[in-house]
């Protein structure tokens, strides 16, 4: 009678210290997040209805700011803009990326080599990239309009310097500069395929593109959800590479979401609008999400 | 566990009496003994204007102490106001651009200054751009004028006759044409890729012209004629600029172009890369900016140009016993003695009629009657005029800028574009 509750105390003491000891783990990170991003964005949601410059109480304007978003031609051509970016960057860097990893992928004299060349665009400092390729683009003396007008364009583009060829020009720097990152994760993904089904494939007769399509891809599956997913959200959320190629220009012709925040909040100092823009952001990038994550879903049940 | 909770209450209470003592002291220090003001301001190692202040003040006072604090130039105004939003900023802070005064000032980030600004000459150019409500509140210690750069060898050497202060836009664009021609080589003139070597001097000569208006006709002969000299290659093209990172100083000191408009803070530097080989050795000079027409050219007028005054205002947060103190650097910094302080380092100084000797005594600084002129008399209009809507339709016009000079769209129709972004976004939103 009395061992009973003695045991079922001591298995409650039990789950007590794992949880606290799983706690302790979590706290270090998770108090950091808490303070430096998860009160900020629940403060975000306050400020989205207000008119605040920083000074002072931010004054309550209950939907005004969510009023004029949508009365906002430049949010529209930000908008658009940002639809544009994600819409060519997506699949482009998808492909890319996928390409180069099954290249990657064989027995290759100096792959690691190759493998390093292809990631090494991916750490190196935006800033110093966006500086050299905007020399690139040049339209007067940069190589690329030199080597087009070689091959007989006679009026070659003005890429960062034209209000129609800016975005193609930053699209062309964002894939190469993420797919070798996104080469590294198919890479592991290949890694986990099992080599039995690409023998038995063989051994039916299929050829490397059936090979491909029947087992590769497949395969994949789970780390190109992954990649989609997060190639998305980058992709809504361009902005370093944006600010330091282009600035925006030439006249709104590059001005993402992130960017009009950062206008509207930093330099205009208008938080509250900036909040309530931000939060269309999160919300768009939130509902692309989700509906990927159903479509995933979906798919893998059938 | 009572006993440690009671030890740590304990302990909090008397951390917090010291901490309360210790500001409580700081309070009684004002009257009389030694003080130390601090005082904002961005890049010290090449903005040497803010310890040259801070050690003719202390010279003047001995009992008060400058001390510096530091913030990064390029986001100057965003550190501010985040440190003035948490109530750390320094006593005295830097207005960088006149942009930010409507936020300051009406975020109430400012002291009421107007009894410095009665005590000061009326030679101090700028002190309107600090007033509203009937009150002034910051002082301006620096007020750089735009003037026309421009290179008295490479003109000697094409044979063109040297700006005489009788300049209108047009003498300038059939200069540059004539320099390019002849030079065969070097440019006739450098535009940098800045809005305001358009806009500013747009907006202060074109009579009733006015950003708040939003109504930017004003614009349109200003950009035809820049687009034409770029379009007949008398100066770089503005994507070639962007696109390689030109910078003014290297365009025109190492003599690719033989004219450039450019602020008069250009002097010091010009001055000091010729000195440090940063800049070749050749003979120039500094003329009124070109005008609009004939009414206000020749050295018997007063020719106009525009620049943004540099000024500097008092934190609402400082300790009452510190005001008077900070109040006598801003009389310093704005007066007199502030001005030759700085123009002794090449700064152009709000009072520029006070420090004339002392500037030109300078070494390389240019010795001819017509750069004494441009730089002693003009009409400064502000870049930015004091206004709620300032910082957005800025922004606007910046998009407008960057369309027109790639290319991307027509003088008018990105001016019409400009006109109902700013009626819609700005101005009636």
């Amino acid at each position: 009678m009395t061992s009973m509750p003695l045991a079922r105390r001591r298995r409650g003491r039990q789950v007590w210290r794992d949880t606290a000891v799983g706690w302790s783990f979590l706290l270090p990170n998770f108090a950091g997040f808490a303070l430096l991003t998860l009160v900020p964005v629940a403060l975000l949601f306050y400020y989205a209805f207000t008119s605040w410059n920083v000074f002072g109480g931010a004054e309550w304007t209950g939907l005004d700011n969510v009023r004029q978003m949508l009365h906002d031609a430049s949010f529209r051509t930000a908008l658009r803009n940002t639809l544009y970016y994600t819409v060519f960057h997506i699949p482009l860097t998808l492909v890319a990326a996928l390409a180069l990893a099954l290249l990657l992928n064989r027995r290759l004299r100096g792959v690691a080599f190759f493998r390093t060349v292809a990631f090494f665009p991916y750490i190196t400092s935006i800033v110093a990239l966006a500086q050299v390729w905007n020399m690139l683009f040049s339209p007067g003396y940069g190589p690329i309009n030199a080597a087009l007008r070689g091959l007989g364009v006679d009026h070659p583009p003005g890429w960062t310097t034209s209000a129609d060829w800016s975005m193609p020009a930053v699209i062309v720097v964002g894939t190469w500069r993420e797919m070798g990152y996104y080469m590294l994760l198919f890479l592991a993904g290949l890694q986990t395929i099992p080599g039995q089904l690409y023998e038995a494939a063989k051994v039916d007769g299929a050829n490397a593109w059936q090979r491909l399509r029947a087992v590769t891809i497949p395969g994949l599956r789970p780390t190109t959800f992954f990649v989609v997913v997060m190639l998305t959200i980058g992709s809504f959320k361009v902005f370093d590479l944006i600010l330091v190629m282009t600035n925006g220009g030439p006249g709104q012709s590059t001005l993402v979401l992130s960017q009009y925040i950062y206008q509207k909040g930093f330099v205009e100092n208008q938080f509250g609008y900036a909040s309530t823009v931000s939060i269309a952001l999160f919300l768009i990038c939130f509902g692309v999400t989700a509906a990927q994550f159903l479509i995933n879903r979906r798919g893998s049940d059938s | 566990m009572k006993r440690s909770l009671t030890a740590v209450l304990g302990a909090t209470a008397a951390i917090s009496l010291v901490l309360t003592g210790c500001s409580g002291a700081d309070d009684e220090g004002s009257a009389g003994g030694p003080q130390t003001l601090t005082l904002a301001g961005w890049s010290f190692a090449t903005t040497p204007e803010f310890k040259t202040l801070a050690d003719g003040f202390h010279a003047a006072h001995p009992d008060v102490t400058v001390e510096l604090k530091e913030y990064d130039a390029a986001n100057y105004d965003t550190q501010m106001v985040a440190d003035l939003a948490a109530g750390k900023a320094p006593d005295i802070y830097a207005q960088k651009t006149l942009k930010n005064f409507y936020t300051y000032q009406n975020g109430k980030q400012l002291v009421d200054v107007s009894d410095v600004a009665s005590g000061l000459a009326k030679t101090v150019g700028g002190i309107d751009s600090y007033q509203a409500d009937g009150k002034t509140w910051a002082v301006p210690y620096r007020q750089d004028s735009w003037v026309l750069f421009y290179n008295k060898t490479l003109f000697d050497k094409a044979g063109v006759k040297l700006p005489d202060g009788s300049w209108t836009w047009d003498d300038y664009a059939a200069t540059a044409k004539e320099l390019t021609a002849k030079l065969n080589g070097p440019k006739g003139d450098y535009e940098h890729i800045w809005q305001s070597t358009v806009q500013g001097f747009a907006l202060a000569q074109t009579p009733g012209a006015a950003i708040e208006s939003g109504d930017f006709g004003y614009l349109k002969p200003y950009y035809s004629r820049v687009l034409d000299l770029q379009n007949a290659g008398a100066q770089v093209k503005f994507g070639d600029a962007t696109t390689n990172n030109l910078t003014y100083q290297s365009q025109f000191g190492k003599q690719s172009a033989a004219m450039m408009l450019m602020g008069s803070w250009y002097i010091a530097t010009l001055r000091k890369q010729q000195g440090s080989g940063e800049a070749d050795k050749f003979d120039w000079g500094f003329a009124p900016a070109p005008q609009l027409d004939k009414s206000t050219t020749g050295t018997s007028a007063t020719p106009v140009t525009f620049g943004d005054p540099t000024g500097l205002g008092i934190n609402p947060k400082i300790n009452k016993g510190k005001l008077a103190s900070a109040k006598a650097f801003l009389a310093y910094a704005a007066g007199v003695d502030g001005a030759k302080a700085l123009a002794g380092i090449g700064i152009t100084p709000a009072d520029t009629e006070a420090v004339r000797d002392t500037f030109f005594k300078l070494d390389g600084v240019p010795q001819d009657d017509l750069s004494k002129f441009a730089f002693t008399k003009h009409e400064t209009k502000p870049e930015n005029p004091v206004s709620k809507h300032t910082a957005a339709l800025q922004n606007v016009l910046s998009d407008t800028h960057t369309a027109i000079m790639s290319g991307s769209k027509d003088v008018g129709a990105a001016i019409t574009e400009a006109q109902n972004r700013a009626k819609n976004e700005v101005l009636n939103k």
